[in-house]
C-alpha cells in the first residue's frame, strides 16, 4: 500500500506571475485526480512541485510521514519515486524503447531490466516494437511508451500532464485503460492534469478544480460535478448557463432570490410542454446526447444539450433538472 | 531519507561557476585583438611606419578596396544566378549541383591561387594549348593576367562565393512557393521574376553572406602574397617580417581592422533582418525542360568546374607526376595535426561553455558570443600580432610549448565561434522535459549527465571539433608567425613550395588540406538537405 501524495497550504509564486497560493491536495492512494482550470490556473506549478522540480515557499508537500518538500528544502526529483508522463512525452531520443522503459530500473540487474521493461511493453501493446527508436514511432506509439516508462519502476505516485491528449480516439481508451488498472492494481496515488472535462468526468474518481492559482474545490467527481461550490468550479467542468435572477428563465428556479446566482449545466435544460417558461429554438448543431440547442427567451439566451426532437424556430415549454441547478449566495462567481 | 538543503530546482539559473568560465573564454577570446589595438594605439610606429605611410601606404589601401570591391561583384555574379537556379527550378542535375557548389569550401584561398595560376599562367596548360592552336609566341599572344588585381579577386570570389550561394538560396527557398507563385500570377517571367520578385526580398541574406565572404578576402594573406599583390594584409605580415617592425605591423593592423569592423556591422545588421529565413520549408520548383534546362544546368557546372573541378584535378595531376615528396609531408602532416588539436581543443572549450551557457540562457553568454563573433572577424595575421605581443617575444624565436600555447589562443580567438552554433543545437536537442523525464526515473544528476545530456550533444560535439580542427589546419599568416621554430605544417610546406615554384612538392599537401576541409562541407550538406529538401 502506497501514502497518500499530500499537498499542505503550499505557495509558489513565479517571479513574472502565476503559480499557486496556500493549496492544499490530497492525492488518495489508488485513485485519480483529475486536475481542471483554465491555462494559467496553476495546474503545471502544481504538479512540478509535487515532481521537485520547483521549491515552496510556504507548506509542506509529503508522502505520508515522508516530507518531500518545505520552505528551503527540497527532496531531489531523482529519489522521489514519483513518475511523470509528459505531454510531449520526453522519450530519450538516442535510446530504442525498450532501453527508454528500463532506463528507471537501473536497480535491477540489465537482462531482468529488461525483461521487465519488455512486460510493460507487451501490456501496452508494443512488444513488437520493442527495438525501434523514438523518430521510427508513431505519435501513439512514443505516448505508449512514455506511459510504460513511468510505470515500469511502480512509483509511489504518478503525473500525468495532459497524457493521453491527442490519442487516436480509437486506441485511447484501450491505453487509458491500461495505464489506469497498473495504477490501481499497485494502489498509486495518480494525478490527471488535463483540459478536458470529458476526461475527467470519465476516468476520474476525484477532481480538482484550481483557478487563479487557488484550489476552487476538490472533492468527488460526483461532488464537482452535481454540487460545484461556486459558478468557476461549475464551468471547470462545461461551460454554464448564468441566468440573470430577474429575468425569464430563472422563474424556473423558484428557490433562487433575485441576489442569487443561478447556474444550470446545459444538460440539465429539459424539454416541457406544460412548462410557463417558454423559448424559441434558434439554432441546432449536432446529435444525440451532446447535441447543442440555443434557446432564445426575449434577450435572454440559454444552451442546451442532448434536449430531443425539436426544429429551429420552434417555440418549446423548458424546465431544468434540479440536480444540475446551481443557486450560489452573492459573492460566488 | 535526507533533504537536500537549498536545492533550488534541478535547473538553477544563474550558476558562479559558468558565470566566471563564460567571462573568462570571452575576455581570452578577446585578448589577441586588443593586445593589437593597445599596441597600435599607444606605441609609435617608428622610422618604418613612416616609411610604410609614404610610400606604401596608399598602395597597400587602393589594393585591399579594389581586390575587395572586385571580389564582391564577382561573388554575386557567380553566387545569385547559381542559388536562384537551383532553388527556384528543378532541371537534371540540380540535386548533385545543389551540393557540388557548396564545395569550393573546402578550399582554402591559397591553395586556388596556386592551382589557378598553374592552370593559367605563361607555362599552364591553357596558355600552351592557345599557343600550339594559334601559332603564337607567348610574347604575341594576349592573355589575362591571372597575378594582377582582377586575377586575385576572382581565385578569392572562386573559393568564397559558397558564403554567399549558402545565405542567397536559403533565402530564395523560403519564398520559392507561394510568393513567387503570386508574382507569376500578376505576370512576372523567368529574369523580372528575379529581379522584382526574388532579389528585393533576399536582400538582407545576401548582404550577410557578402559581409561573411569579404572578411575573409580581406583577412586573405595567401593568395595575394603568391599573386605578388601588396594589400593591408600582406603589408603587415611584411612590416612584422622583413622590417621588423610589431608596432608598424599593428599600425597596419588598426586600418584593416576598422575596414573588417564595417563589414562586422553590416553582417550584424543585415542578419537580424534575414532571421525569417531559417525556418524549415519544403520548396516548390518549377520543373524546367529543353533549352532552358540545359543552360541552367550548363550554368551551374561549369561554376562548380571552375571553383572546384579544375583546380582540384590539376592539382592531382600535378601531386602524380612529381616525385619524392612523400617523406617530409609526414612530419608536416605530423605538425599539423599536433597544432590544429590543440586548438581545436582549445577553440571547443570556449564554444562548449558558450553554448552552456546560451543554453541555461546566462546573463553573460549574449556578450560573450558577441566577443567571438567579433573575433571570427579579425583576420589570423592581426590576431598572431596580439598574440606576439601578449607573449611579448618575436615570432622568430619562437619555440615549444609556449608557441603552441600562442597558435592555440590565435585559432581559439578566431574559430570560437564556428563551432558555438553546432554546439547550442546540440544541447538543443536535451529539452528540459527530457532532464526531468530522466529526474524522475530516479536517475542522479551524473547519470543524467552521462546517459542522456552528453550523449544527445556528442554528435554536436563531434561536428564542432572537426570544424575547428580543419578551421584551424587550413589556416595559414597566423600559423606562418607563430609556428614554433622549424615546425612546418601543410599549409606551410603547400606555401613555401608553391613560392619556390616547386608546385609537384606543394600539390600533396594541398590536396590533404582540400580532403580534410570536404569532410565539414560534408557535415554542412547533410544539414543543408535536413532543411530543406
Amino acid at each position: 500500500m502506497n501514502d497518500a501524495l499530500i499537498a499542505e497550504a503550499v505557495t509558489r509564486r513565479h517571479p513574472g506571475g502565476g503559480g499557486i497560493d496556500a493549496v492544499s491536495l490530497t492525492l488518495e492512494p489508488g485513485s485519480v485526480t483529475a486536475l481542471l482550470g483554465p491555462s494559467g490556473a496553476g495546474k503545471s506549478t502544481l504538479l512540478r512541485v509535487f515532481a521537485g522540480f520547483e521549491p515552496i515557499e510556504t507548506g509542506r508537500v509529503r508522502a505520508g510521514n515522508t516530507i518531500l518538500s518545505e520552505p528551503g528544502r527540497l527532496l531531489p526529483a531523482e529519489q522521489r519515486r514519483i513518475g511523470l508522463i509528459f505531454q510531449d512525452f520526453a522519450l530519450f531520443p538516442h535510446l530504442t524503447a525498450l532501453k527508454n522503459v528500463a532506463f528507471g530500473l537501473a536497480h535491477l540487474p540489465r537482462a531482468h531490466a529488461e525483461r521487465e521493461a519488455l512486460r510493460w511493453l507487451e501490456r501496452l501493446g508494443l512488444a513488437s516494437r520493442a527495438h525501434a527508436f523514438p523518430s521510427e514511432l508513431s505519435g501513439g506509439e512514443q505516448q505508449r511508451v512514455a506511459i510504460a516508462r513511468a510505470l515500469a519502476p511502480v512509483p509511489r505516485a504518478m503525473l500525468m500532464d495532459e497524457a493521453f491528449s491527442g490519442l487516436d480516439p480509437a486506441l485511447s481508451d484501450a491505453v487509458r485503460e491500461a495505464a489506469f488498472a497498473a495504477l490501481g492494481e499497485a494502489q498509486i496515488p495518480a494525478l490527471l492534469v488535463t483540459h478536458d472535462p470529458a476526461e475527467a468526468l470519465a476516468y476520474a474518481s476525484r477532481i480538482a478544480v484550481l483557478g487563479e492559482g487557488r484550489l476552487l474545490q476538490a472533492g468527488s467527481a460526483d461532488d464537482v460535478y452535481f454540487r460545484p461550490v461556486s459558478p468557476k468550479a461549475a464551468e471547470a467542468l462545461g461551460a454554464v448557463n448564468r441566468l440573470a435572477p430577474d429575468g425569464v428563465f430563472a422563474q424556473a428556479v423558484p428557490a433562487a432570490r433575485t441576489h442569487h446566482r443561478i447556474c444550470v449545466r446545459p444538460e440539465g435544460v429539459r424539454l416541457d410542454p406544460g412548462s410557463a417558461i417558454k423559448a424559441t429554438v434558434t439554432a441546432l448543431r449536432g446529435g444525440g446526447p451532446l447535441a447543442r440547442c440555443d434557446l432564445q427567451s426575449g434577450a435572454e439566451t440559454l444552451i442546451a444539450r442532448g434536449l430531443g426532437a425539436v426544429r429551429p424556430g420552434e417555440t418549446v415549454g423548458i424546465s431544468f433538472d434540479p440536480k444540475l441547478t446551481f443557486i450560489f449566495p452573492t459573492g460566488e462567481t | 531519507m535526507e533533504l537536500n538543503p537549498a536545492a533550488p530546482s534541478i535547473h538553477s539559473a544563474p550558476n558562479a561557476l559558468l558565470g566566471a568560465l563564460t567571462l573568462f573564454a570571452g575576455l581570452t577570446i578577446l585578448l589577441p585583438a586588443a593586445a593589437v589595438l593597445i599596441t597600435g594605439l599607444t606605441q609609435g610606429g617608428g622610422d618604418a611606419f613612416d616609411h610604410i605611410r609614404r610610400v606604401l601606404l596608399a598602395k597597400y589601401v587602393f589594393n585591399s578596396l579594389i581586390v575587395l570591391v572586385l571580389t564582391g561583384i564577382f561573388v554575386l555574379a557567380l553566387a545569385l544566378p547559381a542559388a536562384w537556379l537551383v532553388s527556384v527550378y528543378a532541371f537534371p542535375g540540380r540535386r548533385v549541383l545543389e551540393w557540388l557548389l557548396i564545395l569550393p569550401l573546402a578550399l582554402p584561398a591559397y591553395v586556388s591561387a596556386i592551382a589557378f595560376s598553374d592552370v593559367l599562367g605563361v607555362a599552364g596548360p591553357v596558355q600552351s594549348a592557345l599557343r600550339s592552336l594559334t601559332g603564337l609566341s607567348a610574347l604575341q599572344l594576349w592573355f589575362p593576367d591571372i597575378t594582377s588585381r582582377i586575377g586575385l579577386a576572382f581565385v578569392l570570389a572562386s573559393a568564397l562565393y559558397p558564403y554567399v550561394y549558402l545565405t542567397a538560396r536559403a533565402a530564395f527557398v523560403a519564398q520559392s512557393g507561394p510568393v513567387l507563385d503570386a508574382a507569376r500570377s500578376l505576370g512576372a517571367r523567368r529574369f523580372d521574376l528575379f529581379w522584382r520578385a526574388g532579389l528585393p526580398p533576399a536582400y538582407s541574406a545576401i548582404a550577410a553572406g557578402l559581409s561573411l565572404a569579404l572578411m575573409e578576402a580581406a583577412a586573405d594573406y595567401g593568395a595575394a602574397e603568391y599573386f605578388g599583390i601588396p594589400t593591408l594584409t600582406t603589408g603587415l605580415v611584411r612590416a612584422w617580417e622583413s622590417l621588423g617592425e610589431p608596432a608598424a605591423a599593428a599600425r597596419l593592423s588598426i586600418l584593416l581592422l576598422a575596414l573588417v569592423a564595417g563589414l562586422v556591422v553590416l553582417e550584424r545588421y543585415s542578419r537580424k533582418r534575414a532571421a525569417g529565413f531559417q525556418k524549415i520549408v519544403r520548396p516548390r520548383r518549377h520543373t524546367l525542360s529543353g533549352v532552358p534546362a540545359v543552360l541552367a544546368c550548363g550554368f551551374c557546372t561549369l561554376i562548380a568546374l571552375i571553383a572546384f573541378v579544375l583546380p582540384v584535378s590539376r592539382l592531382v595531376w600535378r601531386a602524380f607526376t612529381a616525385s619524392g615528396v612523400i617523406a617530409p609531408l609526414a612530419e608536416a602532416t605530423r605538425n599539423s595535426a599536433v597544432l590544429a588539436s590543440a586548438g581545436a581543443v582549445l577553440a571547443l572549450l570556449f564554444a562548449l561553455i558558450l553554448a552552456l551557457a546560451t543554453h541555461h540562457r546566462h546573463p553573460l553568454s549574449g556578450a560573450a558570443r558577441t566577443a567571438a563573433t567579433l573575433s571570427y572577424a579579425v583576420p589570423g595575421a592581426v590576431l598572431a600580432l596580439g598574440a606576439l605581443s601578449i607573449f611579448n617575444v618575436s615570432g622568430l624565436l619562437f619555440a615549444g610549448p609556449l608557441a603552441v600555447l600562442a597558435l592555440a589562443l590565435v585559432y581559439a580567438s578566431r574559430f570560437t565561434a564556428s563551432a558555438t552554433e553546432p554546439l547550442i543545437a546540440a544541447l538543443a536537442r536535451a529539452p528540459r522535459s527530457v532532464t526531468e523525464a530522466a529526474a524522475s526515473l530516479g536517475a542522479s544528476p551524473a547519470r543524467r549527465a552521462f546517459e542522456i545530456e552528453m550523449p544527445l550533444a556528442l554528435p554536436g560535439l563531434f561536428a564542432g571539433a572537426l570544424i575547428l580542427f580543419v578551421e584551424a589546419l587550413k589556416e595559414l599568416p597566423a600559423t606562418l608567425m607563430l609556428r614554433p621554430f622549424g615546425w612546418d605544417t601543410l599549409s606551410v610546406r603547400a606555401f613555401a613550395y608553391a613560392s619556390d615554384e616547386r608546385l609537384g612538392a606543394a600539390a600533396a599537401p594541398c590536396l590533404l588540406i582540400i580532403a580534410c576541409g570536404l569532410m565539414p562541407v560534408y557535415l554542412l550538406s547533410r544539414r543543408m538537405s535536413g532543411a530543406v529538401r
